[in-house]
């Protein structure tokens, strides 16, 4: 599992924040006029956060596409790349592309066709058009 | 209790007739509803036959922490064949509990996961995700947030004003019946004992349609509701269906359009008992009543003898 999840006393309220957090990290980001430090997003964030709290996400935030970096000096800028509705489609595609059994816990609009129920499929459509 | 602790263990079979026809002949909420029930009850009575094998199987096993006296032959001439079926019972058991905690624990993760996938996002029912790939789902309430319904652009941008709507209205559904819990019971059902598995593909498409037939009622239209379900199912064939393709009959997609293509269903029709479906939910309510009442009568049966085998 995820190592956080490790060695935290409260691991259910901790994960909760987990999402709205990599969201507020991006949206003082997005805020920004050009690439920024991790301090500088730091200040700006609300709530007291220790400085590798916000590394750690920030990095977090990179792998998954959402924020780039690059090196300023003998540290790094960061700077956003998706807004907040981005960051979570890449989040709720992790999920359902990490479930096997996704169709029987969020129940989905659509299941799969086979190659013989899209051909049913199309023709039970024209039928529709035609009315 | 003889014979009677292995018939909840096959009574589940019982059921396969009333899977198969309950969706041709019932309003698909009651099927539901109805389907779900019957495979609890199937379920629960099979687990427990399971479990008091095991106790009989596990007393007379070297080392076994129970009583001596469970071990003693006149609880032990209460099941048929007892040490194989005992310890047949441990080998069977072990895995259903670890199939059913792991359906749970999944369950919730996948739940927890997604509302956390979109945590920071306004609080609105419908959430709009920026993505390619087109989907469209109702998350259930978990950890303090509400349902949602998220969908993805990809989705949005292949249908109608009015499809959409269908397509809302059809995940609202979802949403409202709480439809998720008769899911998972029908889940857990066939993971406690494998003859139920068509069972739990009956019950998952009679929620699916239920929740076409809210939305029908709710847009005013079958033929639209028909056409946003063809629609979204032909751009989302990206995830193959895990059926043997051309062994298999009509998949459920085809069939939700063409019963949406159809006439409505009555709500409140009850087969009549000398029809093949009003024969096949009889034989499903004997089935479960014999087997709630075998179980029943096992659990009893094998108290008792226990209880005059444990010296006090």
């Amino acid at each position: 599992m995820r190592d956080q999840d490790k060695g935290d006393l409260r691991p259910r309220s901790r994960r909760r924040g987990q999402g709205e957090l990599e969201a507020q990290v991006l949206a003082v980001l997005r805020r920004a006029c050009g690439p920024v430090t991790a301090a500088w997003v730091q200040e700006r964030l609300e709530g007291p956060l220790a400085y590798t709290t916000v590394m750690t996400i920030l990095a977090r935030l990179q792998a998954k596409g959402a924020v780039t970096r690059q090196r300023a000096g003998r540290s790094f800028v960061w700077r956003a790349e998706s807004d907040e509705a981005g960051l979570a489609a890449l989040r709720m595609r992790r999920v359902l592309d990490g479930q096997d059994d996704r169709e029987a816990v969020l129940a989905s609009f659509v299941t799969g066709l086979t190659a013989d129920d899209e051909r049913l499929l199309r023709g039970l459509l024209i039928e529709t058009a035609r009315d | 209790m003889g014979v009677f602790v292995f018939l909840p263990l096959v009574l589940p079979l019982t059921a396969w007739p009333i899977a198969r026809v309950a969706e041709q002949y019932l309003h698909p909420r009651r099927s539901t509803r109805l389907l779900s029930l019957i495979g609890g009850v199937l379920a629960v009575s099979s687990t427990l036959c399971l479990a008091l094998l095991v106790v009989v199987g596990t007393a007379q096993l070297p080392g076994n922490p129970l009583p001596d006296g469970w071990s003693d032959p006149e609880v032990r001439e209460a099941v048929p064949c007892d040490e194989v079926a005992g310890k047949a019972a441990i080998g069977a058991l072990v895995p259903v509990a670890v199939s059913c905690t792991g359906t749970v624990w999944r369950h919730h993760r996948a739940r927890r996961r997604a509302q956390d996938a979109i945590a920071g996002l306004p609080d609105a029912l419908v959430t709009t995700l920026p993505d390619d790939k087109a989907y469209a789902y109702a998350l259930p309430a978990a950890s303090g947030k509400p349902g949602r319904i998220v969908v993805s652009t990809a989705m949005l941008a292949c249908l109608s004003g009015s499809e959409q709507r269908a397509m809302i209205a059809h995940e609202q559904a979802h949403l409202a019946g709480r439809h998720h819990r008769y899911l998972l019971a029908a889940q857990l059902a066939a993971r406690a004992n494998p003859l139920l598995r068509p069972l739990q593909r009956a019950v998952a498409y009679c929620a699916e349609r239920w929740a076409d037939e809210e939305a029908a009622r709710e847009v005013g239209d079958r033929t639209v509701t028909a056409r946003a379900v063809g629609k979204a199912a032909l751009v989302s064939r990206g995830t193959p269906a895990a059926t043997l393709a051309g062994f298999a009959a009509p998949g459920p997609v085809p069939r939700r359009v063409a019963a949406l293509l159809g006439p409505v269903p009555p709500a409140q029709y009850w087969p009549p008992a000398w029809t093949a479906p009003g024969l096949a939910a009889w034989i499903a309510a004997a089935g479960t009543a014999a087997s709630a009442v075998s179980s029943a009568n096992a659990a009893v049966a094998l108290f008792l003898i226990l209880q005059a085998a444990t010296p006090l």
